[in-house]
């Protein structure tokens, strides 16, 4: 078909803006020198042994320590949610899905924002605490004050594609699983939870990549004290100006993200070859 | 019963959690004190200094900006892209997929700090033009992927029968495949205009030279701690939302009403 | 001796937002039956299946099962299973686990499991298929694991339904044979929902009609096809000719302004009644030696006999013959006093 010669100019755009600049990373990364001088690049592997000699490997392991430890409360949290929605009558179950995506269409920053103004030292949260006749707490700058701010930007990652695979699910089985004997708690365990899987993986890689590489939530709810792996790179390349060593960082983070898709997806037996997508 | 009660009590904390913060910004963008848990008395004081900032108000004409040509520039290429893509097979259409999805499973900051590297190699000079194309690239992907499906579930001989009745294959693109794919488009467009007025860690490393937008203007407020003014923008973009919504969901019920018809 | 009623469905009623779907039936089953619930879509007859099955609560009535009262006993404790309308098998299970999937419940002995699990795909021939993934599967393999699943629970009862409604036409004539000789060693009772009026005569010990969420006739096949009880049930089953009539008295009755002898009595002196004809029960004479003549419309040959439209003065009669004649051409009618099937009129706000 003649169609077919319509795809060459986002291939095009493909090429310049997707592939060329990723292997731009890849070449910083395995290069040293000035970032803005390419005569004075010269290859060998410096970024990765300074990553990890030096306290960044801990960093790391703290961001990713902090991304799976929201991605689990996302799922014990978001999992009932979607259950619970997808039970309900079509009508209401739009109007609840729609409250649930409404808070996420507000700016991403303003909705961490917000938390300043619960958290804080003169925050809604410590008043009320201080006219019980306690005393205040330090909620804000810790890595609970990050955590509960993953959480709550990307609670409805988790319950979105949870929520569309179980509205769709056949209430059929449900009826067989109980026509053969299974109460509602085998029928969940056996039947209900392994065909949600794939909304459940979907679920678990939207809300695991943008933790991990947040620097956001951290920059904003963290202090300086809080800084993960996307504080790293934003330092290198925003104020520090060794992209080589930010370039080097950002592999590793790709690398580990892509570690845990392919795991995350290998329980995913029925996953689509193309189009399906997160969506 | 108590079943009941319980899920409703449950969807109830999860509602407070998620619209909590959102309120209590709401409500002290009127008042008439710069610390937030202490009510003075109503004012509409930060809505008045919000409107003389010039360098919000500058952000807020670049993010409107950026994000109308983004949706329209990334729809026509998307939408011719996603033609061509569903007309391919084998080994180009399976590599073009792929790395179709690299922006999508890729974590933002690396997308951003690939396309800023780019843009260096090339000496642009950052600001409006490189927000922008950046902006066009993380787009596209998601333009293509809400396309797609629409073509695989249109008739695969209407192509052909509309050229078996003579029609060039321009022609047929306008007055047969576009109009049937139109869902796909315009959902495409409305997401590449809410990634886009969204976005702040793809913008926040590929601009320069002053130029922002309302996200990078927040991130820097917000920095440096609680301000009223950011307050009243909440407000403000909260109900802009609300309306946005309520348009698309009454054109949404016009159209059921005009298909049904 | 006389066989018990496994189940008694007892003034059964059921709405649905307000709108009554089942009107007061009354249904009892025995043990061993191949019982059928025949009737058009929205008939009610899948509504009174999924009661029996424990998927919904009645409105009103009792549903007695081995003479305990289960109307509220969930689904899982009941001992009848189903098969279900498309299956409805566990896509992330293979056939093994899908046929295992009741017995692992009830903490069946793994060695027992897999002798019965082989023991059920010997019953529906697809031994050897244990591993195989459900997609894997042709339409008519997955019927046979369906019923497979819900048989090696060795239910008191099996509720079938629509369980060949998926098929292509041959598979289906060959499952209808199947399943009826799988009942017959199986030894346990089949319910079973159909709207195919042919297969409820093929397969069926009993057959309840159902039309507007009421029962209209329970019956064998043979008194459904040869005695229906009104004109519904007449059109359902088979095809039919009915007619307006007027029963002048017992064993005569007038039609197309004939006076016909016929077998029926009990109708009050000229009542309005319908006439039910059977297509194969018109004879062809020559057009002067009938009692009714008319012009033919139409010809089809069905396979086995002629299908022929012929018109009189004021209907247009359905005959199965294997006589053929041209179109156009004049022919008589005559029918046997047997063949003459004399209805009730229902006034239509009875049903």
């Amino acid at each position: 078909m003649k169609f077919k010669r319509y795809s060459i100019p986002y291939s095009l755009w493909l090429l310049v803006f997707i592939v060329i600049p990723l292997v731009l990373v890849v070449y910083y990364a395995f290069t040293t020198g000035d970032s803005q001088d390419f005569s004075t690049f010269q290859f060998n592997m410096e970024n990765f042994k300074r990553f990890f000699t030096h306290i960044y490997t801990s960093v790391l392991l703290r961001s990713v320590n902090l991304a799976l430890v929201s991605t689990v409360l996302c799922l014990l949290l978001g999992y009932p949610i979607a259950f619970i929605i997808s039970k309900e009558k079509e009508k209401t179950r739009n109007i609840l899905i729609l409250f649930f995506v409404i808070p996420m269409w507000m700016n991403f920053l303003l909705r961490t924002y917000a938390w300043l103004a619960l958290l804080g030292k003169n925050g809604i949260i410590n008043i009320i605490i201080t006219k019980l006749g306690f005393q205040p707490l330090d909620l804000l700058y810790n890595d609970s004050a990050v955590l509960l701010g993953m959480v709550y930007n990307f609670l409805p990652f988790m319950v979105l594609p949870i929520y569309s695979v179980l509205v769709k699910l056949d209430p059929k089985l449900v009826e067989a699983a109980e026509d053969l004997g299974a109460n509602r708690i085998i029928t969940f365990l056996k039947v209900i939870f392994p065909l949600s899987l794939p909304g459940v993986i979907t679920g678990i890689s939207m809300v695991f990549i943008p933790a991990v590489s947040t620097f956001v939530i951290s920059s904003l709810l963290g202090g300086n004290k809080s800084n993960l792996i996307g504080n790293l790179i934003e330092q290198q390349f925003r104020y520090t100006g060794d992209w080589h060593f930010g370039s080097a960082m950002s592999i590793i983070l790709m690398i580990f993200i892509l570690l845990t898709m392919i795991f995350s997806y290998k329980f995913d037996k029925e996953k689509e070859g193309d189009g399906g997508g997160l969506w | 019963m108590v079943e009941k009660n319980l899920n409703k009590l449950y969807m109830a904390i999860i509602f407070l959690f998620l619209y909590a913060p959102i309120i209590i910004l709401i409500v002290f963008s009127f008042n008439d004190s710069k610390m937030i848990g202490n009510w003075n008395r109503f004012t509409l004081k930060w809505y008045i200094e919000l409107l003389r900032d010039r360098e919000v108000l500058k952000a807020l004409y670049n993010t409107i900006l950026i994000s109308i040509l983004t949706a329209i520039i990334s729809t026509v290429i998307g939408t011719i892209a996603a033609i061509g893509i569903y007309n391919m097979n084998g080994l180009g259409k399976r590599l073009i997929l792929n790395l179709n999805y690299i922006p999508v499973l890729n974590p933002d900051i690396v997308t951003a700090v690939s396309l800023m590297t780019l843009f260096r190699l090339f000496g642009f000079q950052f600001g409006l033009t490189t927000m922008l194309l950046s902006h066009i690239t993380f787009c596209l992907p998601y333009v293509i992927l809400s396309i797609l499906p629409k073509l695989k579930q249109m008739n695969k001989h209407l192509a052909e029968a509309a050229m078996d009745l003579g029609a060039t294959p321009s022609y047929t693109l306008r007055k047969v495949i576009i109009p049937e794919i139109r869902p796909g488009i315009i959902t495409g467009a409305l997401m590449a205009f809410t990634l886009s007025i969204d976005d702040f860690v793809i913008s926040f490393f590929n601009t320069g030279h002053g130029v922002s937008n309302l996200s990078i203007t927040i991130f820097s407020m917000a920095r440096r701690g609680i301000n009223p003014v950011i307050n009243a923008l909440s407000t403000l973009m909260f109900i802009g939302l609300i309306i946005l919504l309520l348009i698309i969901n009454k054109r949404a019920d016009k159209n059921t009403l005009k298909e049904r018809g | 001796m006389e066989k018990q009623n496994i189940i008694d469905l007892k003034n059964i009623s059921m709405s649905f937002d307000g709108e009554k779907v089942l009107k007061d039936i009354n249904l009892y089953v025995k043990e061993n039956e191949f019982l059928t619930l025949l009737g058009p879509s929205g008939c009610g007859k899948t509504t009174t299946l999924r009661i029996i099955g424990g998927f919904e609560s009645p409105t009103e009535g009792k549903v007695i099962f081995d003479g305990k009262d289960i109307t509220d006993v969930p689904p899982y404790e009941r001992q009848i299973n189903t098969v279900f309308q498309k299956y409805a098998l566990f896509p992330h299970l293979n056939v093994y686990d899908n046929i295992a999937f009741g017995l692992k419940i009830k903490k069946t002995p793994k060695d027992v499991i897999k002798e019965k699990v082989e023991e059920m795909l010997r019953l529906v021939n697809l031994q050897g298929y244990e591993k195989r993934s459900i997609e894997q599967l042709s339409g008519g393999q997955q019927q046979r694991i369906a019923i497979a699943r819900a048989l090696v629970n060795e239910p008191k009862v099996l509720l079938l339904d629509e369980p060949l409604g998926a098929l292509d036409l041959k598979l289906r004539k060959e499952m209808q044979i199947e399943l009826k000789s799988m009942q017959k060693r199986v030894g346990i009772t089949f319910i079973y929902v159909t709207h195919d009026q042919e297969e409820a005569l093929t397969m069926s010990d009993t057959v309840v009609v159902m039309d507007k969420g009421r029962i209209q006739q329970i019956g064998t096949p043979i008194d459904i096809y040869n005695e229906p009880k009104n004109s519904f049930v007449a059109d359902f089953i088979g095809e039919s000719n009915i007619i307006d009539g007027i029963m002048h008295e017992d064993y005569i009755v007038e039609f197309s302004g004939k006076v016909f002898q016929c077998v029926d009595k009990g109708f009050q002196k000229e009542e309005d009644v319908e006439v039910v004809i059977r297509p194969e029960d018109i004879e062809i004479v020559a057009s002067n030696d009938g009692i009714l003549k008319g012009v033919v419309n139409s010809v089809t040959f069905k396979g086995v006999h002629y299908e022929m439209f012929v018109k009189s003065d004021d209907y247009e009669w359905m005959i199965h013959s294997t006589i053929m004649k041209d179109v156009g051409s004049e022919i008589g009618m005559t029918i046997k006093p047997e063949n003459l099937h004399i209805m009730k009129k229902v006034k239509s706000d009875e049903i």
